[in-house]
């Protein structure tokens, strides 16, 4: 490999630091593929230790421009980004980037494992992260961060800051996508998002139905403070459908139930009765991502991941007794209080559906925990409905503490009078679910999945679905060199910056890099659109990952 | 300061937040309190099962046996909880109109988190207009949210580390305790800053105020916004009453109408159309900060706080039509209030009893004090039991953090007929109290701590 570089220009802008890193290009050519490894490998940590320091001198000096600022101006001029800020940021990140990568190659081409030096701690964590309890796996190579967190921190609180920065690190390209959405006339290069998982196939039949004279009453008490549990006529309903649909052997209870604005609302609020902060529960992985986020941006519960492995023909290993009872082990060990264990049914993202007997494994499992016998349920419309704007949620625990602990959350994720009237309105139309929406729903659907299955097939990518879902698990492996998790990151950045937004394998705590998580119940044209892209970006990956990896820094 | 109260009515003026008086408030040691012997809940899932059960307990009580003139006549009449319930036939009107019934895929569809724009743009509008402010406000500061508990709870959490606090005046309504302990893990404090090791990191104004239905002036809002950015507090200015000032003299002015703010990076007003547009049930708030980084870390949480996309568009088709909201809203709704507060005002006067009152809010407050003869709060809560006993539900000032035993709130905001009946069994209780205490019943007493709204 050769790589020639000039001395980086930073000279002149740091003037007044006094301090100027420069890099020979001594220090940067490297000798051919004949090179002594002792030799190619003190290059590599010259290169990447000046880097660092690069790094360094340009916090040092963003520092001192922020402690002036924020004594200096007033109030509403420290708020304005400076142009030269942005600047500084960028470059940040350039650095960031630049270390991650030669620190990649060293391990990969030169097959020797270094840790990833230590960079400035200023930027190694981002501020708010230490107060947040861990929720992602160990890994290699922290993330080197941004310079923002440091200033923030002087407004908000460090949990408030850990907030922030962990939900602009995970939603940045879906705010993105908000600002500039795909439309086949008026926005042909918007983003394309098979990321989030949403039904859009039915809604022609939902919008009807909504729009239906039944849904459109109004009454005092739906405009008036009620039931922070629920509204009893829904909770009614609620407990009649899920004894139908759910099969329930007894009539489920009304009292049992209860009602809030989405389940990551009845997750967050369950995770808060439960646990205490920095409690745990378990979770078979690949997961969706989501929980991560419920259980920690309020309730500060730690997710600790099941791990299940990749086979060959792309599923993953069932959950079994004995995995579940050596991560049990496992994590009592580090001496972890386990409070519960999360099951998905039909599961995200593989798609696969647990048998009788399977839950009854788990749930007999269950019972040597802690807190023996207690069960919990949560569902929502949002997908079954293709309603994710709703935000409807549900929980049914046989626990009546349970469910009274909850109402206090009511009053934090209440749900609009209006909308629990329609929700009842449309749960009670048995008839127009039966016989027009859920059979119109499976079949779309699973004409949706074939085209994908078909695309992906002819382009020799391997998936799998366990038939169930809105979603296919492809296994990418294949395109990454080195197969890390930073090569990963770094392909779903192409996929991106080719506005096509699908989730990564990371993000679902998967053991494995390499997975990517594809919606396939988008509109149908917007599919079509996102899978030429999708190929478009796989053809020209395997072309020249290097140089691809370094133009999306270099232009930001 | 003076209070402008009317002469013949001796009133404790209650305006000025009380700082030297040394006591925090929160929910002390809750841990402590509880037994480990419900075995299922994490101790905080015990403390709000124990805010459930203790603090709603009026509440509940009342949805067991609500009045209805016709199923229900000798139901509960609540006069506890502050609802406008006087302009329901408007509501409901405008609402059923055409332009409301809209439905669309991308309402249907997860959204911006921080809430439709075209609802932030209306809001914006809508403020600008409604609060006067000297500029058009923005719509990238605004945040959506499903009501302003939620508000509370989320800007609690931002602000602030676990086990910090925030000032607040008292009187205040109760259930902002709730809201920002449940998951903020913050109390409220009426003390001096530096006190106990506890960092105060804002200051809570409530303008129109709760209980007291009385306003801050213009001079007095800047007297405490200095005061903040003297000590780096932010500001949280909840103006949830803004539209629900029926006595135009009282000349209130918004926060957002300022002609400068002493630290607007600080300042952070919260509105929801629950009181100002009778609509508690519908569960929408926002949020109006110039900060971006306060906006930004409220909208992470924002996911959790979500409102229906039907329902932000019904709002945005409801702030847009300036010319219902001041032409036949605003003018009906201030005049059915003014006429119910009379009516009240009215009965109280001829019961001999004193009240604080200025022209703002659905409630008045009420001076019970020569009814509790060794004046207790343990008094204060039997009367307020009584008082349900004879199916009528009265805040007490207990709940609202009073310093002294003796106050109640009472909402008019009701219809006449439930007003009517409602001061019946309120008199037919005061009629009952001895001048000299008898002997107190050895009964067990359950002191009601918060109340919801």
């Amino acid at each position: 490999m050769e790589l020639k570089e000039e001395g980086c220009p930073i000279g002149s802008s740091l003037s007044d630091s006094g301090t100027i890193v420069a890099v020979t290009e001594d220090e940067c050519r490297l000798e051919g593929q004949g090179a002594e490894k002792s030799s190619t490998k003190k290059v590599f940590q010259t290169l990447q230790r000046k880097v660092l320091e690069l790094q360094r001198v340009l916090m040092d000096h963003f520092f001192r421009m922020t402690s002036q600022r924020v004594q200096s101006l007033s109030p509403e001029d420290q708020q304005r980004p400076q142009g030269s800020w942005k600047w500084i940021k960028r470059m940040g990140s350039l650095m960031s980037r630049m270390a991650n990568l030669i620190w990649a190659e060293a391990t990969k081409e030169l097959k020797f494992k270094e840790p990833l030096p230590r960079s400035d701690p200023r930027c190694d964590i981002k501020a708010g992260q230490q107060a947040l309890s861990s929720w992602q796996p160990d890994q290699p190579g922290p993330r080197l961060g941004g310079f923002e967190a440091a200033f923030v921190s002087h407004v908000l609180s460090r949990r408030g800051t850990g907030i922030c920065d962990l939900y602009r690190a995970n939603f940045q390209s879906y705010e993105a996508y908000q600002r500039d959405k795909y439309h086949k006339e008026k926005n042909p290069t918007g983003y394309i998002n098979l990321g989030t998982s949403e039904n859009k196939l039915c809604l022609d039949l939902i919008k009807e139905r909504l729009s239906q004279r039944d849904m459109n009453q109004i009454e005092e008490d739906l405009l008036q403070y009620s039931d922070w549990q629920g509204q009893p006529f829904l909770r009614k309903e609620l407990a009649s459908f899920l004894t139908c649909y759910c099969r329930a052997p007894t009539p489920l209870d009304p009292e049992k139930v209860v009602v809030l604005n989405g389940c990551s609302s009845v997750f967050s609020s369950l995770a808060m009765v439960l646990c205490d902060p920095g409690d745990a529960f378990l979770i078979p992985t690949p997961c969706y991502s989501g929980f991560a986020f419920s259980s920690c941006l309020y309730s500060k519960v730690e997710l600790i991941p099941v791990y299940l492995e990749s086979q060959a023909d792309s599923s993953f290993s069932q959950l079994t007794m004995d995995i579940l009872e050596l991560t049990l082990t496992q994590a009592k060990m580090k001496e972890k209080k386990v409070k519960g264990l999360v099951l998905v049914n039909p599961q995200n993202p593989l798609g696969e559906v647990y048998t009788r007997s399977m839950m009854k494994e788990y749930l007999a499992f269950a019972k040597n925990l802690p807190d023996p016998n207690k069960t919990h349920m949560i569902w929502g419309t949002s997908k079954d409905f293709g309603i994710s704007g709703f935000r409807f949620g549900v929980l049914y625990t046989h626990n009546k503490e349970v469910a009274s602990a909850m109402r206090a959350f009511g009053y934090l994720h209440g749900v609009s009078g209006i909308t629990q009237f329609k929700l009842c309105q449309l749960l009670q139309d048995r008839e127009w679910i039966d016989q027009l929406y859920l059979p119109t729903n499976h079949s779309r659907l699973r004409k949706a999945y074939l085209y994908v299955a078909k695309r992906l097939e002819k382009l020799k990518v391997p998936f799998f679905n366990g038939g169930s879902g809105l979603y296919v698990w492809i296994d990418l492996r294949a395109y990454l060199s080195p197969c890390t998790f930073d090569q990963e990151q770094i392909l779903c950045q192409c996929f991106q910056d080719n506005k096509l937004l699908l989730s990564r394998g990371r993000a679902y705590m998967c053991k494995e890099p390499g997975w990517f998580r594809l919606i396939f119940a988008g509109d149908q044209l917007q599919v079509k659109v996102a899978l030429d892209r999708f190929c478009q970006v796989l053809k020209e990956h395997k072309k020249d990952p290097r140089l691809k990896q370094l133009e999306p820094a270099i232009a930001t | 300061m003076d209070s402008g109260y009317d002469d013949s009515l001796p009133g404790e003026c209650l305006r000025k937040p009380d700082w030297k008086q040394l006591k925090l408030y929160g929910v002390g040691d809750p841990v402590a309190m509880f037994s480990s012997d419900s075995s299922c809940l994490s101790s905080r899932g015990r403390v709000s099962k124990w805010f459930w059960d203790s603090a709603e307990e009026g509440y509940r009580t009342y949805h067991m046996d609500e009045y209805d003139e016709d199923k229900n006549p000798s139901g509960i009449i609540n006069l506890g909880t502050s609802e406008n319930k006087l302009c329901f036939d408007l509501l409901s009107r405008r609402l059923t109109q055409n332009d409301m019934l809209h439905v669309e895929p991308s309402l249907l569809q997860y959204p911006d988190w921080r809430g439709h724009l075209f609802l932030r743009e209306e809001v914006a509008k809508f403020l600008s207009f409604y609060c006067k402010s000297p500029a058009p406000l923005k719509p990238e500061n605004v945040v959506v949210l499903n009501g302003c508990a939620s508000l509370f709870s989320a800007l609690a959490t931002v602000l602030c580390e676990a086990g910090e606090a925030l000032l607040i005046p008292t009187p205040y309504y109760g259930a902002i305790t709730q809201h920002v302990y449940l998951y903020g893990n913050v109390r409220l404090a009426y003390v001096y800053l530096e006190s106990e090791g506890v960092k105060v990191k804002g200051l809570i104004l409530i303008n129109p105020q709760n209980p007291l239905g009385d306003i801050y002036s213009p001079e007095e809002l800047q007297e405490f916004l200095g005061f903040a950015m003297r000590h780096q507090l932010h500001v949280i200015m909840d103006e949830v009453y803004m539209l629900s000032v029926f006595e135009e003299s009282l000349g209130y002015r918004s926060v957002l109408s300022l002609e400068r703010l002493p630290d607007p990076q600080r300042t952070h007003v919260m509105w929801a159309t629950s009181k100002d547009f009778g609509m508690s049930g519908l569960r929408f708030g926002i949020l109006y900060t110039e900060n971006q980084h306060v906006a930004t870390a409220v909208a992470s949480l924002c996911r959790y706080h979500g409102l229906s996309g039907l329902v932000q568009h019904q709002m945005a088709q409801l702030l847009r039509d300036h010319d219902w909201i001041s032409q036949v809203y605003l003018p009906e709704n201030h005049a059915r209030l003014k006429a119910a507060h009379t009516y009240v005002s009215e009965e109280l006067r001829a019961l001999g009893i004193p009240f604080v009152s200025r022209g703002a809010g659905f409630f008045i407050w009420v001076d019970l004090r020569k009814f509790l003869p060794r004046g207790t709060f343990e008094e204060e809560g039997l009367l307020w039991r009584q008082f349900l006993d004879n199916k009528v539900l009265l805040s007490c000032g207990k709940t609202f953090e009073c310093k002294e035993p003796g106050w109640f709130r009472v909402v008019f905001s009701d219809k006449e007929n439930r007003l009517r009946l409602g001061m019946q069994r309120v008199r037919q209780v005061l009629e009952r109290q001895p001048q000299v205490v008898e002997e107190a019943s050895p009964c067990h007493t359950q002191e009601p701590s918060t109340q919801p709204i």
